[in-house]
């Protein structure tokens, strides 16, 4: 059977040769000594997306947020001044985890062990018998942790003194995410799921079309068509760790009657909203280490990929609003998206814990990317230079 | 246990039999009643209602959503209800006993719907 050739990855400006075509080996998929390295290489240094400025609207407000692959819960708050603020969810009288909620609003933040309370700028505001102690209030701050913005979106850095800025960590891609509807966005939908693979495993799945047909053969119908069954991108991206792709426009999706109707109630709000033609709808950003976030404004999605260990991992996926449901015809359209999206995301979990199992054996020692997994082993390059920058770095420190 | 005889606006009488399962509060409540249905029942909703899904969210967009009565907000649940069904009946069709078993592991915890 002749297959229609690759005209769809035709990487110009951006040729991933440097990448090599060199199988790749397994063991980073599931080893146990690799996620250790991974975590201090990787999620105890790099810039991780937590959330979004929606999510604390006015001061007072906070979230907590777990990152196991740290061991850190990270408590966000905006304070009285209207400044977003990190901190280490830990009291810092004996390490008590300070909150036990996971978000809300209150303006100070008491330790049930012994009563310490601290205000939403992290300082300490009093506590109980403070005078028999051998330290002043001034010195016991919630321990801060680096937080910026970028298109709303919320990074922390666990590093105490991150070796660049979130904006240069970007690079030309914060001016790109900056147009997009997620920079406006007050609300989201949010579905999570938790399975057991690799996090690398996971978010690889979602970074290449080659499975889409055999996976979803009902809800991704759409993707593909004669002329591209793969539904492969019509370009791939390499931003030093991150990458993007082009989604390729089919020109006669096959869209069912419900499908046609709920898309088309929700546009004239993406229009009114200004995105209907925006620059990067049909971008699919894969920011290092582990967020995507799509461009396409009638399911404008992001999608963190949260390892808990070598081989378990949570998913957590938003469908970012601008804006409070309107009226009816709007509320559908966002919920029809959001369980399409869901459907999609949801087909994908079997076959990875299948790939996970598989890869567990150690019945392999070496997996395969073809061209068009390109994403994965440019991602699989990223993770590994930081793993071995680290061992390299822990060498030099141990030799000195 | 049924709904009362009038629970939705005057024109959408013949979706009564379909509020108790489908008309439900919060978009994971709506979700996990697709996913625990039977076909039979998905299938009967689907074809009751869609028809008058247009019909149904042009009356319900003549009112902004915080002024809603209550048969409203039960027509409103009720299509959002459709929403879920639709996928499961219109592009997953037979395949959605399989389709459904990796969906029983997604939760939603948010969406606008819910507020």
């Amino acid at each position: 059977m002749s297959m229609p050739s690759p005209q769809f990855l035709e990487p110009k400006s951006h040729d991933p040769a440097h990448l090599g075509t060199d199988p790749v080996p397994a063991g980073p998929y599931y080893r146990e000594d690799y996620f250790a390295l991974e975590r201090e290489a990787i999620f105890k240094r790099s810039w991780l997306q937590v959330g979004h400025v929606c999510e604390l609207p006015e001061p007072g407000t906070f979230v907590v947020r777990t990152i196991e692959a740290a061991g850190a819960s990270i408590l966000i708050t905006r304070g009285r001044d209207g400044v977003i603020r990190a901190f280490h969810n830990v009291c810092t009288h004996r390490g008590t985890q300070l909150v036990a909620e996971t978000g809300g609003k209150q303006s100070s933040f008491t330790c049930r062990y012994h009563a310490w309370t601290f205000g939403s700028d992290g300082a300490l505001r009093g506590a109980p018998d403070l005078e028999r102690f051998y330290i002043e209030a001034k010195d016991c701050g919630l321990i801060k942790i680096a937080i910026d913005q970028c298109a709303g979106l919320l990074f922390v850095n666990l590093d105490r003194e991150p070796k660049q800025s979130l904006r240069a960590f970007l690079g030309p891609l914060a001016a790109e995410l900056e147009m997009l509807p997620v920079a406006k966005a007050t609300t989201f939908s949010e579905y999570v799921y938790e399975i057991d693979a690799n996090w690398k495993l996971t978010y690889d799945n979602f970074q290449e079309n080659y499975h889409l047909q055999f996976i979803h053969p009902r809800s991704g119908k759409a993707a593909g068509g004669p002329e591209n069954p793969f539904g492969y991108p019509t370009r791939y991206g390499f931003h030093g760790p991150h990458r993007t792709q082009t989604i390729w426009t089919n020109p006669k999706p096959a869209i069912m009657p419900i499908q046609g109707f709920a898309f088309g109630k929700g546009l004239p709000f993406i229009a009114a909203d200004g995105f209907a033609q925006a620059p990067h709808n049909r971008t699919y950003f894969a920011l290092f280490p582990n967020f995507f976030l799509i461009g396409t404004p009638t399911q404008h999605f992001s999608h963190s990929v949260i390892p808990i260990c070598a081989s378990k991992s949570r998913g957590v996926i938003r469908l970012y609003w601008i804006g409070d449901d309107r009226i009816a015809s709007q509320r559908f359209a966002r919920e029809y998206a959001m369980a399409t999206a869901l459907d999609i995301h949801s087909e994908d979990r079997a076959v990875i814990e299948a790939g996970q199992r598989g890869l567990s054996s150690g019945a392999l020692s070496h997996i395969h990317f073809q061209s068009q997994e390109v994403l994965c082993r440019h991602f699989f390059h990223s993770v590994d230079s930081a793993v071995q920058a680290y061992k390299a770095e822990r060498a030099g420190s141990a030799r000195t | 246990m049924s709904a009362p005889e009038h629970s939705l606006p005057p024109g959408f009488g013949s979706l009564e039999p379909f509020v108790s399962a489908w008309a439900l509060e919060g978009a994971d409540n709506r979700l996990r009643a697709r996913l625990a249905s039977r076909e039979a029942d998905r299938v009967a909703f689907f074809e009751a209602a869609k028809d008058l899904l247009p019909r149904g969210l042009d009356y319900l967009d003549r009112k902004p959503l915080a002024e809603h009565s209550d048969q409203d907000k039960r027509l409103m649940r009720l299509l959002l209800g459709m929403a879920h069904v639709a996928l499961a009946v219109e592009i997953q069709g037979d395949d959605e006993p399989r389709h459904a078993e990796g969906a029983r592991h997604m939760t939603i915890t948010r969406a606008p719907s819910d507020d």
